[in-house]
């Protein structure tokens, strides 16, 4: 057996209710050493232990090469005979930033620990020694048997035994894992079931002795395969058996299961992916250049030091006075000392306080986003938090959205709105769901509220019994269904596979068709008070392909009635000749999809009681048949009962948006960002929400997987795209046609680019030609795949937006992940880098904060390179005229504040508040938003060309002074209050040009900086000073005469005005020429509104669907009975006694699910 | 009421605060930059720039300049003789004329060029807490000082260091040639130095007599007197305050300078230089042809902006010129910009 498994994959071993035999083998780790097999199901996110705290965050600061570096230079200042800048200038901003961090980093393991202990000591009842007993989720082994609660969360991936239903069925809803509201089925095993329940549960559970032999942990969220060893039968078991981990228990009261996988080996787990640490691109750009800067730095000191030694052998050759200065008289070793001296002296050039300041901006712009009223969600109580807080001006580049459906775009309410019967249309969508009038539904008992619709005349017509056929439409909206009903407080309440099934069913019963119970056979309705029960003879159940679904009843009178609901498409081709009204309800069906309101069908069909024997007979027959030829037949079956129908009318259901979310995304459309959007959800539910929320024009064309392989798989997909596109008759603006298209996709197509990797680099060149990419029915996995894909074949950055456990792999794969703090707490928050409450607080999170981040951050970077590196490099045009002897050309003591008190406010405050346009104009001209796409402010280029305005600003700052002080009386140290005042001087001009919004914040800094310059420089040229300690303030008395000479000042003056002199050209010219550029921006958002001609007809814009969840609708359980609850009246019960899921393949079996294309995979 | 205040604020807590500053509302200047500011201001700032360069100018050439090369490295140089490293206590004169009379007061400077005072390891070679008169570091001076910290005979050198053992030692008298007698030009060496080097950074050691706080100690190596010796004519000017040695050890910026030497501002010479011949009589000790240097000596007047500089006026007239051709350029733009069709 040992064996066999193993061959066939199922090497997963576990044992029911053998603690001591999986506890010996459980995953344990000691340092990096791991043995064992099981893991834990304790999560364990966290980083730091009290002892680990210091040597691990130490290891990752120095992984940092910016910190090494600095330690380096540390180092280096403390040897004497290189050092030329004392050791404490480089120490203490060092010291800061190393606890700063640290600091923080402790912070956030603290609140992850946190979290992690809230979800390890979640109860649980684990069957211990023949009784259940609270134990905490983190105590779990494999091999325990559960009793799971009802709303209770799963902590592991169980097997499920058996549960207090019927037949061991129970609901699970599977919101954190796929996205999707609606319950699903799972049952157990008949074997366990009869077992297990027969004895006294707990007894019975304690003696269960089962090997379940299954494949090993994997990602594979709707497959599992195993056997159940147990009584010398092997019972093979699949995804149907397991409640998995995340999933909440629905309307069971208890189920029991058997631990499978625990911690990090459940499905779940396994789908979150791995924490990275994320880099912003403009960090990643910058970082380069900073090596780069290191590496010039590194050749300038060699070029000098080699300079050193030729000056060293030059004059040891003299017997001047320098030559004994010679270190032990070899000028390769003084040279060698020399590269070291450099190293230290052009340090300044990338100094640590870069770091801190760029660590604080981005703590503060995190702030504002916590801060920003209009981000604020009252009803929750709930602000925009930042929980990464340094992406954030990773914000303002986002190319590619990639969002969630469910919960992120759709509140996942579906409103019945409207209908039109018999021609005539009932209700009004353009009013605001919340705003229609509400009927009076007094005289209806059943009456609980939830319809948003308002029609009088309706009601009037079916109580005053005058439209037969609004009354049939009616009947039809109650039987037509796969609804359970479960009674509740003397009120059925509905349980629905599909939640529009569910707004219909309670549409109808607002409107007084109450669907009461149903039985295997029976559907019993209330009509007007009415009760009446109809006899299901059969159910035609949906699949994707039919997209229709019916009902044979029985009538109470006798007659045999086919009722049918579908897409439109499905059911005006079945429809006799010469329907009423038919075209009325068509012109309502465009109407409909204008208001973006997902439409059905409903017809009817009177069955003669001859063609029904027969088509029974017939069906009985193919239902015994084996399975291919079977759905082939039975899918022409159902088209032979499927036809001459009689159209009745037309539902209109809404799914809710957010708030918002149509304007959001033309906003961020306008913005040049591409929408795509990832979701676990049907196709149909899909695309109807990409019309509704704008993401798609009603004329889009919509690329299917088949087309799309075909242009994938020709040798030229651009020209094959191009005419695929060419095929759409209306598209009469060629121009324009190419953004009207749309890629739909599934999961198992997805799937294909596994095996084809090189389609990835032609669907993303095609891709970038459409509107958008809608996924649907795709993993968690797979949205991270997507995300992957689009990350390596753009350069964009990507954003992923989500709100459920399902999100969490893509959020962490993207570039910058937003979570939806939605009405549950979420694990899309927790992962998130940025957490919202509404998905359109986007808007202002991209285009106001982002553009804003990303605009401060790339001046802040680019004038921080520019100030350091041209008050740095001065060193090396000095060293030539100093026998390349790293003689410093400033005060040490100008050296560390320069960057600490003369410059630093003034950036600091412009990173802090700067706006080129408010806040309004901002969202007014979405268009502003693309030059961070395109990287204008921080390319590569632009902070290049900052690096080399900062050479030539070292250049002048040296030269200027140089030639005026070249052979005249005025000493060194006159010289370097000279160049270091002019260095202040063209720090503030250029930050004065930097800065366009001036608060009184920015204009007091830059004041106080330059005071603050000739403060402090008094300060340490202070006598007093001096006396204390005259090692360190060598420089007393040079500013009272300097300060005081007119030369000094105009030299300064000079030298400052010509290093800035680029500058204020390209400032003056970009002010010359961009007014131009501005009339252009607000014509530009002036555009007309497109309009669109009149061609389209037909079913392009038609957006009728009917949508179950994944997989085969639950019909079968329908007919096979096992769904039918005594809870219901007292008709059910003679029922519910012949119910016995043996016989459920009586006369009328409509199993046809097994074609069902269960796409996932 | 404010119960319900109260209320809200509790059921808000995460309410964010609505102030200018944190909805980023701060009231702010935002200069609104066009053309009619840009081109005047660089048109302003360049004249501006133009008028300090020609006051610069003028200023400098109305400073007059004389330069004198002593190195002798020309045979013809009068002191060529004494360039020859062997030669000892050698003495040489030069003789100039002026035409006109060199307005006072006049400032005599030494030059050197190819000098390179701002070698760091030169520039360090010092004892800081020694020149400020600690005794303590007569003894035992810093290792800074090395490699002229202590002589053969381990005895230390005070003062110590690279910068102070290169003191410059040549030495000038000045005359008059009037009927072919000298006139002895009175040169004044008081205050030469800066008041805070004077006063504050060098200090000699409260020892009366001076000489015996040099006991134990040696004279630097190239000194031909101690340190106390220095000015034998002024017993004050002795020692680490010597004038003379706090102009040198003031460092030079950049390896071609001048130190300032006497001023002549005493007796008939008080109003410069009269027109006629003069004879510098120069007494040669200091080397500096082994490392190709140039030494001169250099009379000269000052303003208001020091000495002669005319470097500065001109940068400045050239800065200002660009700055107005670039506003010319600028408008050319504007206007190809502003009315396209009409081009």
């Amino acid at each position: 057996m040992a064996k066999e498994s193993v061959e066939s994959g199922l090497t997963w071993e576990v044992r029911a209710n053998s603690r001591p035999y999986h506890k010996h083998k459980q995953k344990k780790s000691f340092l990096c050493f791991h043995w064992g097999r099981y893991a834990d199901n304790l999560v364990c996110s966290y980083k730091y232990s009290p002892l680990t705290f210091l040597p691990l965050t130490l290891f990752e600061q120095f992984q940092r090469v910016a910190n090494l570096y600095f330690l380096l230079m540390v180092v280096l200042q403390c040897v004497p005979v290189i050092s030329s800048i004392p050791w404490y200038i480089t120490i203490i901003p060092l010291l800061s930033v190393l606890s700063a961090r640290g600091l923080k980093d402790l912070a956030n393991d603290l609140t992850r620990r946190r979290s992690d202990t809230e979800i390890n000591s979640r109860p649980c009842d684990v069957l211990l020694s023949q009784s259940f007993s609270t134990m905490q989720w983190k105590d779990l082994f494999v091999g325990d048997v559960l009793r799971i609660h009802k709303d209770q969360v799963i902590p592991a991936d169980i097997l499920l035994l058996c549960s207090s239903e019927p037949h061991s069925l129970c609901y699970v809803e599977t919101a954190d894992i796929d996205g999707e509201t609606n319950l699903k089925y799972r049952q157990a095993l008949s074997a366990t079931h009869n077992e297990l329940t027969s004895h006294p549960t707990e007894e019975a559970l304690a003696a269960f002795d089962g090997v379940v032999l299954c494949e090993e942990p994997n990602n594979r969220l709707y497959t599992f395969r195993g056997q159940l060893h147990w009584r010398r039968e092997c019972l093979l078991l699949d995804h149907e058996h397991i409640l998995l981990r995340g999933t909440v228990l629905r309307n069971t009261e208890f189920a029991y299961g058997l631990t499978i996988y625990t911690g990090a080996d459940t499905k779940i787990l396994r789908n979150c992916g791995k924490l990275r640490v994320k880099r912003t691109q403009t960090e990643k750009v910058f970082n380069r250049l900073v090596m780069g800067i290191v590496l010039s730095v590194l050749l300038a000191a060699l070029l000098l030091a080699i300079g050193s030694g030729v000056f060293s052998s030059w004059v040891m050759s003299n017997t001047g006075v320098l030559s004994a200065l010679v270190v032990n008289g070899n000028p390769a070793y003084t040279g060698f000392l020399i590269f070291w001296s450099y190293i230290i002296l052009l340090s300044p050039a990338m100094p640590i306080a870069l770091y801190i300041t760029f660590e604080l901006i981005h703590t503060v712009h995190s702030l504002f986003i916590g801060w920003d009223m209009e981000m604020y969600w009252q009803p929750a109580d709930r602000p925009a938090q930042a929980r990464n807080t340094s992406m954030s001006e990773e914000l303002g580049q986002v190319g590619y959205l990639l969002s969630d459906k469910t919960g992120t775009l759709t509140q996942n309410r579906l409103l019945f709105r409207q209908c039109c019967i018999a021609g005539e249309i009932y209700g009004d969508a353009s009013v605001l769901a919340e705003d229609t009038e509400p009927m009076d539904l007094s005289w209806n008992p059943f009456s609980c509220g939830g319809l948003f619709m308002s029609a009088t005349s309706l009601v009037e017509k079916l109580r005053g019994q005058q439209c037969p056929l609004s009354r049939q439409f009616l009947t039809a909206l109650a039987l037509c269904h796969t609804v359970m009903a479960e009674w509740k407080e003397e009120a059925p309440v509905y349980q629905a596979a599909s939640p529009d099934e569910e707004a219909l069913v309670g549409a109808a019963r607002e409107l007084g068709w109450v669907f009461l119970s149903r039985t295997r056979d029976f559907i019993v309705v209330s009509e007007l008070g009415v009760t009446r029960q109809y006899q299901l003879l059969a159910l035609l159940d949906f699949t994707s392909q039919r997209r229709c679904m019916s009902v044979l009843v029985r009538e109470p009178e006798g007659g045999l009635k086919l009722y049918c609901k579908g897409a439109d498409i499905v059911i005006l081709e079945r429809l006799q000749k010469d329907c009423p009204y038919q075209e009325r309800i068509e012109r309502s069906l465009e109407l409909f999809a204008q208001a973006c309101l997902r439409t059905l069908c409903v017809a009817v069909r009177s069955v003669p009681e001859a063609s029904w024997e027969q088509w029974s007979k017939t069906l009985a027959q193919s239902a015994a048949m084996a399975t291919c030829d079977r759905d082939v037949l039975l899918e022409k079956l159902y088209d032979q009962m499927e036809r001459d129908l009689q159209l009745l009318g037309v539902t209109a259901i809404e799914d809710r948006l957010q708030e918002g979310v149509p304007e959001t995304i033309a906003l961020l459309k306008q913005a040049g960002l591409k929408v795509w959007v990832l979701t676990g959800d049907k196709k149909e539910t899909a695309v109807n929400i990409g019309y509704s929320c704008k993401l798609l024009d009603p004329d889009t064309r919509l690329l299917e997987w088949h087309e799309l392989r075909e242009i994938l798989q020709s040798p030229d997909p651009g020209v094959s795209f191009f005419k695929a596109r060419q095929t759409e008759l209306w598209a009469v603006d060629k121009g324009r046609d190419g953004e009207k298209t749309a890629v739909v996709l599934t999961g198992p197509e997805l799937a294909e680019f596994d095996q084809r990797p090189e389609w990835g680099a032609t669907f993303m060149s095609l891709a970038e030609q459409c509107q958008s990419v809608l996924c649907c029915r795709v993993t968690p996995g797979q949205k991270a795949d997507i995300v992957t894909l689009v990350r390596k074949h753009t350069s964009s950055v990507t954003m992923s937006i989500g709100d459920g456990a399902n999100d969490v792999n893509m959020i962490k794969t993207a570039h910058v992940g937003v979570g939806i703090a939605g009405v549950e707490g979420g694990q899309a928050v927790q992962n998130a880098d940025f957490a919202l409450s509404q998905f359109r607080f986007l808007q202002r999170l991209l285009l106001v904060h982002g553009r804003w981040s990303y605009r401060r951050i790339s001046l802040f970077l680019r004038y921080f390179l520019f100030k350091t590196c041209g008050f740095a490099l001065v060193h090396i045009w000095f060293g030539i005229f100093n026998g390349c002897s790293a003689q410093s050309l400033y005060e040490t003591w100008f050296i560390a504040l320069y960057t600490v008190f003369y410059t630093a406010t003034p950036i600091m405050l412009v990173a802090f508040f700067e706006q080129d346009v408010s806040a309004e104009s901002s969202l007014k001209w979405p268009e502003l938003y693309k030059s961070g796409q395109r990287q204008e402010l921080s390319s590569p280029l632009m902070l290049s060309l900052s690096l080399l305005y900062a050479v030539y600003a070292s250049l002048v700052l040296f030269f200027i002074p140089f030639g005026v002080f070249y052979d005249t009386a005025v000493d060194y140290q006159t010289m370097a209050v000279t160049v270091a005042m002019a260095a202040t001087f063209t720090a503030t001009i250029e930050i004065v040009l930097v800065t366009r919004y001036w608060t009184k914040f920015n204009i007091a800094s830059v004041c106080v900086s330059v005071v603050l310059f000739f403060i402090c420089t008094r300060i340490t040229h202070n006598p007093r000073l001096f006396q204390k300690s005259p090692q360190d303030y060598l420089f007393l008395g040079v500013s009272d005469k300097a300060f005081v000479d007119p030369l000094v000042w105009l030299t300064a003056l000079l030298t400052a005005w010509m290093a800035v002199l680029p500058s204020v050209t390209a400032l003056a010219l970009n002010v010359i020429l961009t007014v131009h550029d501005k009339h252009k921006v607000h014509s530009a958002s002036h555009q007309p509104v497109e309009l669109r001609s009149k061609l389209r007809r037909g079913t392009s814009l038609r957006r009728s669907s009917y949508a179950l969840s994944q997989g085969a609708g639950p019909g079968r359980f329908i007919t096979s009975g096992t769904c039918s609850r005594s809870t219901a009246p007292p008709v059910d019960e003679k029922m519910t006694s012949n119910n016995n899921p043996t016989d459920s393949q009586g006369q009328i079996n409509m199993k046809d699910n097994s074609d069902a294309p269960n796409g996932t995979q | 009421m404010g119960r319900t205040k109260k209320m809200v604020k509790e059921e808000l807590a995460n309410r964010p605060d609505n102030t200018a500053f944190t909805q980023q509302r701060l009231p702010a200047w935002q200069p609104m930059l066009s053309a009619g500011i840009v081109i005047p201001g660089f048109v302003i700032i360049g004249l501006a720039f133009i008028g300090i360069g020609v006051a610069l100018f003028v200023t400098s050439q109305s400073i007059q300049l004389l330069e004198l090369d002593y190195t002798g490295v020309e045979q013809t140089s009068p002191c060529f003789k004494c360039s020859d490293p062997n030669a000892k206590n050698c003495m040489c004169e030069l003789t100039f004329s002026t035409d006109t009379l060199f307005k006072g007061p006049v400032f005599f400077y030494y030059g050197l060029s190819n000098y390179f005072q701002n070698y760091r390891s030169y520039g360090v070679s010092k004892d800081d807490d020694q020149l400020s008169g600690n005794l303590d570091n007569f003894k035992s001076p810093s290792d800074t000082c090395a490699p002229y910290e202590y002589d053969r005979n381990n005895k230390p050198f005070v003062p110590c260091g690279a910068v102070a053992n290169s003191l410059f030692n040549d030495t000038f008298k000045l005359y008059q040639i009037v009927n072919g007698a000298k006139k002895v030009v009175p040169l004044d060496g008081k205050g030469i130095s800066w008041w805070t080097d004077y006063n504050i950074k060098y200090r000699n050691p409260a020892v009366t007599p001076l000489k015996n706080a040099f006991n134990g100690t040696v004279k630097p190596l190239y000194w031909s007197k101690p340190a106390y010796e220095l000015d034998p004519s002024d017993p004050a000017n002795n020692g680490f305050i010597n004038q003379d040695f706090l102009v040198w050890m003031r460092r030079a910026a950049l390896p071609d300078f001048r130190k300032l030497y006497r001023r002549i501002t005493d007796g008939d010479y008080a109003e410069g230089l009269p027109a006629g011949n003069y004879s510098l009589q120069i007494a040669y000790n200091y080397p500096v042809l082994s490392f190709e240097g140039r030494k001169k000596v250099v009379f000269s007047n000052v303003s208001w902006m020091g000495g002669k500089n005319e470097f500065l006026g001109i940068a400045y007239l050239v800065i200002g010129s660009l700055c107005v051709v670039m506003s010319v350029v600028m408008l050319i733009v504007y206007a190809k910009f502003k009315f396209p069709e009409e081009e």
